[in-house]
């Protein structure tokens, strides 16, 4: 099969993945296979961060590979660690060269028969969620179209796995976004009250509101839903430190309108 | 084939990198299924939050006219959970939508289209496909808005992932309009002729009505002092 084909099919493959109710370590080892058919690396390994933070390796084209990355992780040094930490790509094109900072991972990659080596990032929106590791068994650098492709799988695969993410918590994230909206609602007519009953615009009367929440320790939340459902009078509230609102005023407004 | 589909949509969604995100899902909603323009609309069991983004003056105008008047195609999209498909709206099939229409048409959209955005059973807004002159989506637009849907609908969840506890992902904030000027003149209008807020808000609609103007603008008068709801005849002031 053309290489191109196989690409594009790869990617298809990773796409279809997202209507489906798929299995993430599936889908991620499909991509370290198809790393090695189609980019002409000896071997492909991805790690994901944890919620801790900390990588873990989610998958591997052989066994000699998963060993060289639990290896990294446990020895805190190579390439997939660095390329996580700076969500940058990574390369070294020979590994004997000593040059590249993982002096007890170096060793251990050329005696699993590897000499060269590129990381790239899995990163959406500025959040790096993993790396994908492509080991070669010849020195050199990788060439630029096969970096493209396999970045291309890296963004994919990305995508695939946040929206997964997204989908499983689809009804605690819908909840969220609902619950923040209600509230923000809440305070809107929060202030609209406070402006009308105190003669104030929007932006003095979210300020009384604030300053009342701060001065009784109490959420910006449960001052305006007091103050919507009638438990809290208006006549009640602190005065904000606006010179408009009125009366003592202990420290210099932080607007000079 | 649906694959082929979603990864030309995620490749123009991960494409490219200037632009708000939700402006950018609004802009490759409208491109990938040849429209003049779209918009998303969050929605709750209560009815429409407001807009999420839109891609052009239309659309915006489009998204209020909805969220004013109460009908048009995303709210039956959402309330239905299915495609809601009208090419002319100047020569509906089924008569519908008789306050959105004219305004609309005077706008310049001509056929309109609702998706509904879910994730699974959660469902929480509509998309908006609008063209400037009449035709029903063929079936390939058809699919692709489906997809586009799913896609954008996934991408709203995962954008709100990253927000703060208790807050409302600021990405989904920059650009939206969730119409909290209504908000905060039902707190006046409360205020004014001691009601609750849910009252003030019935009262806000009914003035908009009668006198036939936007909701948002007489939400505008009331917090700008121009309108009080505490005189005689439930409302004066209102120029016009």
């Amino acid at each position: 099969m053309h290489k191109e084909t196989l690409l594009a099919r790869t990617l298809v493959k990773l796409a279809d993945t997202l209507v489906d109710d798929f299995d993430v370590v599936e889908l991620l080892t499909l991509l370290t296979d198809r790393c090695v058919d189609v980019l002409g690396v000896a071997a492909a390994g991805i790690m994901l961060a944890a919620a801790e933070g900390d990588l873990r390796v989610m998958a591997s084209s052989s066994e000699a590979m998963r060993v060289l990355e639990l290896f990294e992780i446990q020895a805190q040094e190579g390439p997939c660690l660095d390329c996580y930490g700076t969500g940058a790509p990574v390369a070294n094109p020979d590994l004997a060269g000593g040059d590249h900072g993982w002096p007890r991972f170096g060793a251990e990659a050329i005696a699993a028969g590897f000499r060269s080596v590129s990381a790239l990032p899995m990163v959406l929106r500025g959040r790096v969620i993993g790396a994908l590791n492509l080991f070669r068994v010849e020195p050199g650098e990788m060439a630029n179209v096969d970096l493209e492709s396999a970045q291309a799988f890296a963004d994919v695969a990305t995508i695939a796995i946040l929206q997964h993410r997204a989908a499983a918590e689809a009804q605690a994230l819908n909840d969220q976004l609902n619950q923040a909206l209600n509230t923000r609602i809440v305070i809107e007519q929060a202030k609209g009250m406070v402006a009308e009953r105190q003669g104030l615009d929007m932006e003095q009367a979210f300020g009384v509101l604030r300053n009342h929440a701060r001065s009784h320790n109490l959420r910006l939340t449960d001052v305006a839903t007091g103050v919507i459902g009638g438990t809290l009078a208006v006549a009640d509230l602190d005065r904000a430190r606006w010179p408009q609102a009125g009366r003592r005023s202990n420290r210099a407004p932080k607007r000079s309108s | 084939m649906p694959g082929e589909r979603r990864l030309r949509i995620l490749a123009r969604l991960t494409g490219g990198t200037s632009g708000a995100e939700t402006s950018r899902l609004c802009r490759v909603c409208a491109d990938i299924t040849g429209m003049s323009g779209a918009g998303i609309m969050l929605m709750s069991e209560a009815g429409p939050r407001g807009s999420l983004c839109t891609t052009d003056e239309v659309s915006a105008l489009i998204e209020q006219l909805q969220y004013d008047l109460g009908e048009g195609p995303c709210l039956d999209a959402y309330r239905l959970d299915r495609p809601v498909l009208e090419p002319d709206i100047r020569r509906p099939v089924v008569p519908r939508w008789l306050a959105f229409s004219g305004p609309a048409l005077g706008a310049g959209a001509r056929a309109v289209f609702g998706f509904p955005l879910r994730v699974g059973s959660v469902r929480f807004g509509a998309l908006n496909l609008f063209r400037d002159r009449p035709g029903t989506l063929d079936a390939d637009q058809h699919a692709d808005a489906l997809v586009m849907a799913d896609v954008a609908a996934q991408s709203i969840l995962l954008l709100q992932a990253g927000a703060p506890p208790g807050q409302v992902a600021a990405e989904l904030e920059a650009g939206a309009d969730f119409q909290y000027v209504v908000h905060q003149a039902a707190g006046m209008v409360a205020a004014q002729i001691d009601v609750s807020v849910g009252e003030a808000l019935v009262r806000l609609h009914a003035h908009a009505f009668s006198h036939d103007r936007p909701l948002t603008d007489v939400a505008r008068d009331v917090v700008g002092r121009v309108t009080r709801f505490d005189e005689s005849d439930g409302a004066t002031g209102s120029p016009g």
